[in-house]
């Protein structure tokens, strides 16, 4: 059978499937959605997703489809095309199963919410431009599904928009995207002026492409995948409601900017100053976000710092051009992560809205499930053996060690390895183990079917996800093989070294010496002094320059000084200079009248 | 005063100017402006009020002085050509020194300090023969010597003249001090293009004697001396408020009024004659009169609540409006269709 029509036919299928919910309820008044239906057709969408995905694991088809070009311009071609290749084939199936779970999960988070049917169309849309961005071929295509994604992204946000935070959140996350928004028109312009296209296939060349597309690219990932110097979004976004940070700001949508550099990373091959930048960048903002995870209190925000963490070590995949490992991370990490967020929901929920982790304590024997799904999470996360995160962790790990590159870089990350061990241990003892601190009255259901399938699943997935996608999948570049025992085992030392560290810190818990404030426990806390730098100044510029050139400069200087009211006051000064001249006195004008003629006189001779 | 003396003093008014016109001697010309200069004192000084005697005197001196270098000049001349006719002035100093004497009569800068005292001082009807007549005579020598006079100081004073008229005109409430100011503005024009075409000289001249005329007749009919004043005319003639807004606009040289049409002569004899900045310059500087017209023209137009004043004149208009006003001020406004006929006649 003609398999790559099959694949096609069920891709599209695939999408179309998840846009009946937008299109039937405009047609017609008795198809209503419900949140039921939603979850439904998601669900639909993923099996029919598992055979394309199975096709192309079987023989290795791959599809190029171009559904319609955009004739606007006579000699620049704007097609409508997908690409049905690895990494697309692939990210389907992962991304619908974590929406299914994550949409059953919240029929019953948002219960309680008389707008859930928007909340889920909301996601919905969110998912649909999701999936635009990742099956697209030409950078327009994906620019599209970048700027759908970041307004949803909005939108969820600051769904309980009565919350100024929320709000603030919000804008802030907007912003931030924005800024990196300039960095992808950038490398549009620069590809449409020098190579006349937007398709990636077309942008291979010999030499070393310049670098100011890439830095463009690098610019977009920073924004949208939250790398140091636009991350405080991140964090923040936490003010929406828990399925939101699990379908964004986990699995999907920040690892958009991370997915555009592995689309494009045949144009950053060759340019080893941008590889370079990707891999420092990428190493600050781990080790700077595993940093301010250290001392939060707030379940969600240690688990925002840790994705945001591992972003940045999908950013320095990228930098040591292994796009494949990273997008083997991305999808191993888009499981546990999700169930992540979702077991911590599911706390949140059951402890009547704490989120605060010193109120909570001995959890492990009140929900069994939650918290048995929140230490294979944490777990899959620091990297241990055979889970689903070790298989892409590890290896990159290995490749950094085995790699020709800076050190500084390599220093870094496992540093950032090792403070995620501690934090995430940390995270656990507090939360399941040690004594109860929630309020004594707190009834605590976790039997709904709503909730326990959705982390079931995904704590199937955390386990067995990274040992099935590596076992089918083909490696394209050759992973490091020989390597000194103390190089191989460098990963799990360090792991091992901050999970002994944070159970030999938390003893120090049940004491009653208060822990001192230092310089280094205040960077922490204050997630590194960068809103409180950043936020005023470039906000009191933008503004402050704005009114300056508009206010100062052109409405009162060239509209008024240099015209009408410059013109009188010179006027002004004139006749009044003058009337003081005209004394009256008959001597000082008999006075004048011989000067100038003095004057004249000997002026003309 | 004295209706004989009047008369003496009307008619000795008239033989001077006639005399300084009519003449070809210097002796002659001084002659004239000196019985001119004599007959005008007592005019000036006809209310005996010490701003009126102030300002004859001012005007004594000055005048004074002026003939005294017009004849200067003349006898250098004599000196050294041997001969006294006016038309054929040919020595250096005797040129620059009746260019400075000649300047000083009429009230162009540097010389005009005298004459917005004088004009002060003296009545609104004074105030007018002061403005037109007394200027023809010197005028008339200004054409007859125009190709002795020396340009760059011409153009100099003339230049001057305008800004110093606009400016200072600026800063008035006193209608007399405006009018004089008006009057160095203008005198400012004429005295650009002498050199050039004193035909133009004289046209500019003689409209703006006519529309000088106008102005001056009608504050002395409405008995408005200052800005205050006249806000209230609007009650008593609300007409001749609106005529004096036409013939004020058309002093200030605003198409489609007369006084356009030596502005616009001007400016064209100019740029014929290569000076076109001289021409930007003049016309920029005639806004700042425009301004003080405009405000004179704004004061007898405005719509204010009547009220009482302490200006007795105002509430006793006994005289009827003089005829010649309305004949004059048809001329100043309406006159630019027929300037071919005018410019011909010059």
């Amino acid at each position: 059978m003609d398999q790559s029509m099959v694949l096609n036919t069920f891709m599209l299928l695939t999408l179309t499937t998840l846009l009946t919910p937008i299109i039937l309820p405009l047609l017609t008044n008795s198809l209503k959605n419900t949140p039921n239906t939603i979850t439904n057709t998601v669900k639909t969408s993923f099996l029919l997703s598992l055979i394309p995905m199975t096709i192309y694991i079987h023989s290795g088809t791959e599809n190029l489809v171009t559904l319609w070009e955009w004739k606007f311009i006579m000699n620049f071609k704007i097609p409508v095309s997908l690409k049905m290749d690895f990494y697309s084939l692939t990210f389907f199936p992962i991304a619908l199963f974590v929406s299914w779970s994550i949409l059953q999960f919240a029929t019953w988070y948002m219960a309680s919410d008389p707008y859930i049917t928007k909340f889920f169309t909301y996601l919905l849309l969110f998912l649909i431009a999701m999936l635009i961005l990742i099956i697209s071929n030409n950078l327009f295509l994906l620019f599209i599904g970048w700027e759908g994604v970041g307004i949803m992204s909005f939108l969820l946000i600051s769904w309980w928009h009565g919350r100024a935070e929320a709000n603030t959140a919000a804008l802030q996350a907007v912003l931030y995207n924005r800024v990196g928004d300039v960095g992808l028109i950038l490398c549009m312009a620069w590809l449409a002026t020098t190579m006349n296209t937007w398709e990636i296939q077309q942008v291979t060349s010999p030499d070393k492409i310049p670098t100011l597309p890439l830095l463009g690219l690098i610019l977009a990932a920073t924004g949208k995948s939250a790398q140091f110097g636009l991350h405080p979004w991140l964090p923040a976004a936490m003010e929406g409601p828990t399925p939101v940070s699990a379908l964004l700001h986990s699995s999907t949508m920040v690892v958009a900017g991370i997915f555009l550099l592995i689309r494009t990373h045949p144009m950053f091959s060759n340019n080893q100053t941008a590889l370079s930048l990707c891999l420092c960048l990428g190493a600050i903002s781990t080790l700077f976000a595993a940093t301010c995870a250290l001392t939060q209190n707030d379940i969600k925000k240690i688990i925002a710092f840790s994705t945001s963490s591992q972003l940045g070590l999908m950013m320095v995949t990228i930098g040591l051009n292994l796009p494949q490992l990273a997008f083997l991370h991305i999808s191993t990490h888009a499981f546990f992560k999700a169930m992540l967020f979702l077991c911590s929901g599911s706390i949140i929920h059951n402890l009547n809205g704490e989120q605060d982790i010193r109120k909570m304590g001995g959890l492990q024997k009140m929900l069994p499930t939650t918290t048995s799904c929140l230490t294979i999470g944490n777990l899959a996360l620091m990297g241990t053996p055979f889970l689903a995160g070790f298989y892409s962790k590890d290896q990159i790990i290995e490749s950094l060690n085995t790699s020709y590159l800076n050190a500084w870089a390599l220093l870094l990350t496992l540093l950032a390895t090792s403070f995620t061990a501690v934090y995430t241990t940390r995270m656990t003892i507090m939360v399941q183990t040690g004594f109860v601190r929630i309020p004594p009255l707190t009834p605590m259901n976790e039997n709904n079917p709503a909730i326990l399938r959705p982390l079931t699943r995904l704590a199937l997935g955390s386990i067995t996800a990274g040992f099935l996608i590596t076992s089918y999948i083909v490696p394209t570049k050759t992973p490091p093989m020989t390597m000194p025992l103390s190089i191989k085992l460098t990963a799990i030392l360090v792991t091992v070294l901050g999970i002994a560290m944070a159970l030999e810190l938390s003893k120090l818990t049940q004491t009653l010496i208060k822990p001192k404030r230092n310089a280094f426990s205040d960077f922490s806390t204050s997630l590194g002094h960068f809103n409180p730098l950043m936020h005023r100044p470039s906000a009191m510029a933008l503004l402050g320059g704005g009114q300056n050139i508009a206010t100062h400069l052109v409405d009162s200087s060239w509209y008024k000084m240099m015209g009408p009211e410059g013109l009188a006051s010179l006027q002004q000064m004139a006749a009044k200079t003058l009337t003081t001249l005209h004394t009256g006195q008959i001597k000082a004008y008999l006075g004048t009248f011989a000067l100038s003629i003095l004057i004249m006189l000997t002026s003309t001779y | 005063m004295n209706p004989q003396a009047k008369l003496v003093f009307v008619f000795s008014l008239m033989l001077g100017t006639t005399l300084t016109i009519s003449s070809n001697h210097w002796i002659m010309a001084w002659a004239g402006l000196e019985i001119n200069t004599l007959s005008i004192l007592p005019l000036i000084s006809k209310s005996h009020h010490p701003r009126a005697i102030e300002a004859a005197t001012k005007y004594f001196l000055v005048q004074a002085a002026a003939s005294t270098l017009v004849l200067f000049s003349g006898m250098t001349n004599a000196w050294h050509t041997g001969q006294w006719d006016i038309t054929q002035l040919t020595h250096p100093l005797s040129c620059l020194v009746l260019t400075a004497a000649l300047s000083m009569k009429l009230g162009l800068v540097p010389f005009h300090f005298w004459f917005p005292e004088v004009l002060q001082g003296s009545p609104l009807t004074t105030g007018l023969i002061l403005s037109t007549v007394m200027k023809l005579p010197p005028i008339a020598l200004l054409f007859m010597t125009s190709h002795s006079l020396n340009p760059t100081m011409m153009t100099i004073m003339a230049i001057l003249s305008v800004a110093l008229g606009g400016w200072m005109g600026l800063n008035q409430t006193q209608i007399r001090k405006i009018m004089a100011f008006s009057s160095i503005s203008h005198l400012g024009w004429m005295a650009i293009i002498i050199v050039y075409s004193p035909k133009l000289t004289l046209l500019n001249f003689y409209l703006y004697a006519l529309m000088t005329a106008t102005v001056f007749l009608t504050f002395n009919s409405i008995k408005t001396l200052k800005l205050s004043t006249l806000m209230t005319t609007w009650a008593k003639t609300p007409s001749l408020s609106m005529i004096l807004l036409l013939v004020l606009m058309s002093l200030a040289g605003l198409p489609p009024l007369t006084g356009f049409l030596p502005k616009w002569l001007i400016i064209q004899e100019l740029t014929n004659q290569h000076m076109a900045p001289a021409a930007t310059t003049i016309s920029l500087l005639s806004l700042l009169s425009l301004f003080f017209y405009l405000r004179l023209a704004y004061c007898a137009t405005i719509t204010l609540p009547p009220h009482t004043t302490n200006h007795m004149k105002q509430w006793h208009s006994t005289k009827p409006i003089n005829l010649s006003i309305a004949v004059l001020a048809t001329a100043s406004t309406m006159m630019l269709p027929i300037s071919p006929m005018i410019f011909a006649t010059i």
